[in-house]
């Protein structure tokens, strides 16, 4: 898979098109940003961590401990 | 001993994408049953037939869904789960990429069944192209009104998430799935409580395999009288045998349950051994079930029949070990996989198949210490008994069963440190 360059633009791009974020789909979400710029930026899961609010952690902690999930590029 | 094609009947048959050539097939027959009939006909007719699960535990589909459904709280939520990380099983991929349509039809039947407006499916990581051609099924399937709101202008409505999953073994476990897709680590819990009372979200929860589900169609299409007629008496169906390890011909084979031996599928459809040598052991459930050593060969393909010659049917993921390697290098393979697949919850498993992978490593490297093997088997013990979930419960089976079987391989290396 070809992945993009981290832009905030096609992040919230691809935010837009999921329906916004919750509980529900934020592992979904996360997924998706994983497949597009081929890991998870820290703006990212700031963000994530307003829009549920998760503490950053708690997005982290999760994140790290998937081996298919890249928190640098 | 014959295939007997019917959960992948349509396999290969038509394009994947293509809607009408699966309707053209008979598909949709046992979804448009399953509406005219109401949620609680269908379970009872599941019920009926007999359907047990085929992701490796066996319990019987109907009363996980008639629990589910039973549930006051809502909204209540249906996984499929397809991610299949078991070794040596892969026989799902062949209905996920060759019949999505029934699987789909599976999954929706399911909601119907239970009252969930929120339907997921959980693909392996691994496979790519299947969690691709997924989510052109989920947005044809809306074109088609067969997801979204009014299904086939009935008042099921269901959305299909179709989810990828991020490399980790456990999440084919249910709970390690479901906590996964509430964006935790992916880890077990104790049970109960059970998913159907607490679930995804604390709400009630149905998670199915794959092949589970691909047989619902089936039976709502025919009746279950006629999928009785599948196989032996107390087990229905067919099952799909991922057939590996030092064989000819790898592959997936469907048959009718209890329609033959273990010996026969090896050999008639996996072409013997490898290398023409005998067989040594074979594991019948995937890499976590027992070995069966050469005398059980002749043992049915039925769940009670593996049961009672000490091992587990499992996801029917046959592998096949010849003579030439030693238990000792077997076992060591196996645990190096599930020590680094603990998710590390509970401490049995989370310590025991790290203890274990280092006394066998040590054992295969020739520096093994004196009560070596009572350890291993000690702590094998130990994890069954006091593991939260399958996976600590079940990585000790191998490697108890290779030092009941072969205990003259882990005698030989013992042997050779003392001398």
């Amino acid at each position: 898979m070809s992945m993009k360059e981290f832009k905030i633009e096609t992040y919230q791009k691809l935010l837009k098109q999921s329906n916004g974020v919750s509980v529900e789909n934020l592992f979904i979400i996360l997924g998706k940003v994983q497949d597009t710029f081929g890991y998870v930026p820290r703006e990212v899961v700031r963000d994530l961590a307003t829009r549920t609010g998760f503490s950053e952690t708690r997005i982290y902690g999760a994140l790290t401990s998937y081996r298919d999930f890249k928190v640098r590029s | 001993m014959k295939e007997r094609k019917v959960l992948t009947r349509r396999v290969g048959k038509y394009n994947p994408l293509d809607l009408k050539a699966y309707e053209a097939l008979g598909g949709l027959q046992g979804l448009k049953q399953a509406l005219s009939m109401g949620p609680e006909l269908v379970v009872e007719e599941i019920e009926r037939s007999g359907l047990t699960g085929r992701g490796g535990n066996g319990f019987r589909t109907a009363l996980k869904w008639a629990f589910a459904a039973h549930q006051k709280p809502k909204p209540k939520y249906f996984i499929c789960n397809a991610e299949e990380g078991e070794l040596g099983t892969f026989k799902d991929k062949v209905l996920l990429d060759g019949d999505p349509w029934a699987v789909l039809e599976g999954i929706l039947i399911g909601a119907w069944a239970i009252g969930a407006e929120q339907a997921y499916i959980y693909i392996r990581g691994e496979y790519d192209k299947t969690y691709s051609l997924w989510g052109k099924i989920s947005v044809e399937a809306k074109k088609a009104g067969l997801l979204g709101k009014g299904i086939l202008d009935s008042t099921l409505s269901v959305d299909l998430h179709v989810v990828k999953g991020r490399g980790l073994y456990i999440t084919g476990e249910e709970l390690a799935l479901i906590s996964s897709l509430e964006a935790h680590r992916a880890m077990s819990r104790p049970k109960p409580p059970y998913p159907s009372e607490q679930g995804l979200f604390g709400k009630p929860t149905v998670v199915n395999n794959v092949e589970t589900l691909a047989n619902i169609p089936v039976i709502l299409t025919n009746k279950a009288e006629e999928y009785q007629k599948l196989s032996v008496r107390e087990e229905r169906g067919t099952r799909l045998f991922s057939l590996s390890g030092d064989v000819k011909h790898a592959g997936v084979y469907e048959l009718e349950i209890g329609s033959g031996t273990l010996e026969e599928l090896i050999n008639e459809f996996g072409g013997g051994t490898l290398n023409g040598r005998p067989i040594k052991a074979v594991q019948p459930g995937g890499g976590t079930s027992a070995f069966l050593g050469r005398a059980y060969l002749g043992c049915k393909l039925t769940a009670k029949a593996i049961r009672q010659a000490g091992s587990e049917m499992g996801t029917a993921g046959v592998i096949v070990y010849e003579e030439g390697k030693t238990a000792v290098d077997i076992v060591r393979g196996l645990l190096e996989f599930y020590a680094d697949e603990s998710c590390g919850r509970c401490a049995p498993c989370r310590i025991g198949v790290v203890r274990c992978k280092e006394i066998v490593e040590r054992l295969s490297d020739g520096k093994g210490v004196a009560g070596d093997l009572e350890r291993l088997r000690e702590i094998c013990k130990a994890c069954i008994s006091a593991s939260t979930c399958g996976m600590g419960q079940a990585f000790p089976l191998p490697v108890l069963s290779a030092l009941e079987l072969f205990p003259e391989d882990f005698e030989a290396v013992i042997d050779k440190v003392s001398a």
